[in-house]
């Protein structure tokens, strides 16, 4: 028999990232924190060998309260950084 | 964006949800939380490299998303072949569905055939769109009629309110799932139970209604157990979770009523909440007496809302409503009684939970002594009271996700 999909389709179309660096050097480095437990360690520890492999730097950290709403300074962390790392979930 | 293995699907969705399907993501093994820091930087050493081509490297460029109209897909025919078919497809959630036919949908969507293409809203976390005719479908997989959908409807109306966030309760690894509440004529009208046993089942009504808004938020909005549903646990109102407030038998305003809508006005209200917990008293008499069992019960360390805030709920049976009624107190006394007397101190929290809440809610966790106490919402009105259920001295109290808010919504 013939049966409808009740899947549906997105909603959004895939939008451009960010042109990638040729080099890390002298880039200014975010980490927004999403305040999972040790996400502030591995970002952190990622962001130093950043900066001792690649010449990236200087570091700045944002933190977000709390993991489960969207980062309110997210301008304030594009506007200051050339890359950011961020978490995702635990 | 850096993640653990465990929740790649996640981060993805995620990453989907805001446009960038192609961000490049850098996962470590599961876990990071509750390890010490060293292990955690060696994770990091082991992913940097990773990271840096991440940066540096040209993304591919982005897939083109499918805005097709619905498919018309053939099935087997015979109803028992029809559930494998529907499960292998990931259409279901475990129990039997009804193919949905074009003749089965069509009789669901009777005279609003013709706005089936009506974007009701659209879904958290894979932005899902879910317009008339796709809920109808997973209204006809969830077994409900023409009569339900309205209700259905306004309920993914309500849960795609920003204030829901529906994102996070979707994803999230506290079993929360929209507790769906129905008020005013409509109730009766659908047969939705409000009295004895209205959080089980027997009524087709309670079940096929949350039901299918549970479809749609899989269907549609994309959260998959083990995938983009992060649930842990879980619990089984992720099957259905629905019941209309006792209006009859209630000696207050309704929560519609509370939140401004007439006593005729048909409405739902969604809150993302936990599975419930019963409240026995079948002693006390009176409202002061009464409030201990309640309190106790509340007073819990283990819920989100003691930290994270958001709106627990406490659904009183009509015997015990009637009981502090007959006391004299109103809704607003119950809860302001209840937000005054459900107090946990902070010496019964470990040490590295009262970090973490006091980097969430300094005012309240930090920089206090172990003796002192936190409400269990940040303001008495915080509390949602409903009353439903039928004869019996029991009550339940259902906590919430915390992150969300519920919303009420008109038919």
């Amino acid at each position: 028999m013939d049966v409808l999909s009740p899947l549906a389709a997105r909603a959004i179309d895939g939008k451009r990232l960010a042109p990638r660096r040729a080099s890390l050097r002298s880039c200014r480095v975010g980490i927004l924190d999403n305040g999972k437990p040790n996400a502030d360690v591995l970002l952190g520890r990622v962001a130093e060998l950043l900066v001792e492999r690649a010449g990236a730097g200087p570091v700045r950290v944002w933190r977000k309260p709390a993991a489960a709403y969207p980062a309110a300074v997210i301008d304030e962390v594009v506007a200051a950084s050339d890359v950011v790392l961020t978490g995702s979930a635990d | 964006m850096l993640g653990t293995d465990a929740f790649l699907s996640l981060a993805r969705a995620a990453a989907a949800t805001l446009g960038l399907p192609h961000l490049p993501v850098t996962m470590v093994p599961h876990p990071i939380g509750g390890m010490d820091a060293r292990e955690v930087r060696a994770k990091a050493e082991a992913v940097v490299d990773h990271v840096i081509a991440a940066l540096t490297s040209d993304p591919q460029p982005p897939r083109k998303t499918d805005s097709s109209a619905i498919a018309l897909i053939g099935a087997p025919d015979a109803l028992d072949d029809f559930q494998e078919f529907a499960l292998a497809e990931g259409w279901g959630d475990g129990l039997p569905v009804l193919p949905p036919t074009p003749e089965r949908v069509e009789r669901i969507l009777g005279r609003q055939g013709a706005k089936r293409e009506t974007i009701v809203a659209t879904l958290a976390p894979e932005q899902g769109v879910a317009t008339l005719g796709v809920i109808a479908i997973n209204a006809a997989l969830a077994g409900a009629g023409p009569e339900h959908l309205p209700v259905i409807v306004a309920a993914l109306r309500a849960v795609a309110d920003p204030a829901f966030n529906l994102n996070a309760v979707q994803t999230t690894t506290h079993p929360c799932t929209p507790l769906v509440i129905v008020n005013g004529p409509i109730a009766r009208r659908l047969g939705i139970n409000a009295a004895a046993n209205a959080l089980g089942q027997g009524h087709r009504a309670n079940a096929v209604i949350g039901r299918a808004v549970r479809l749609v938020l899989q269907n549609v909005g994309g959260a998959r157990p083990g995938e983009t549903d992060r649930a842990t646990l879980g619990h089984p109102g992720k099957y259905t979770y629905c019941l209309a407030e006792n209006e009859a038998e209630s000696p207050w305003e309704s929560l519609a009523v509370e939140r401004g809508f007439g006593k005729d006005e048909s409405c739902v209200t969604v809150a993302g909440s936990e599975a419930p917990l019963n409240v026995n008293d079948h002693g006390s008499t009176a409202a002061d007496a009464l409030l201990l069992a309640f309190v106790g019960t509340v007073a819990a360390t283990g819920t989100n809302n003691i930290y994270l805030g958001g709106e627990p709920l406490v659904i009183l049976g009509p015997e015990h409503a009637r009981t502090f009624a007959g006391s004299g107190w109103s809704k607003r006394d119950l809860k302001r009684r209840l937000w005054e007397g459900a107090r946990v101190r902070l010496d019964r929290f470990s040490r590295e939970n009262l970090e973490r809440f006091a980097a969430i809610d300094p005012g309240r966790f930090g920089g206090r002594p172990g003796d002192a106490e936190v409400a269990v919402a940040r303001r008495p009105e915080d509390i949602m009271v409903i009353v439903a259920g039928g004869p019996g001295k029991h009550s339940a109290f259902v906590p919430t996700f915390g992150a969300t808010r519920s919303v009420t919504v008109r038919i």
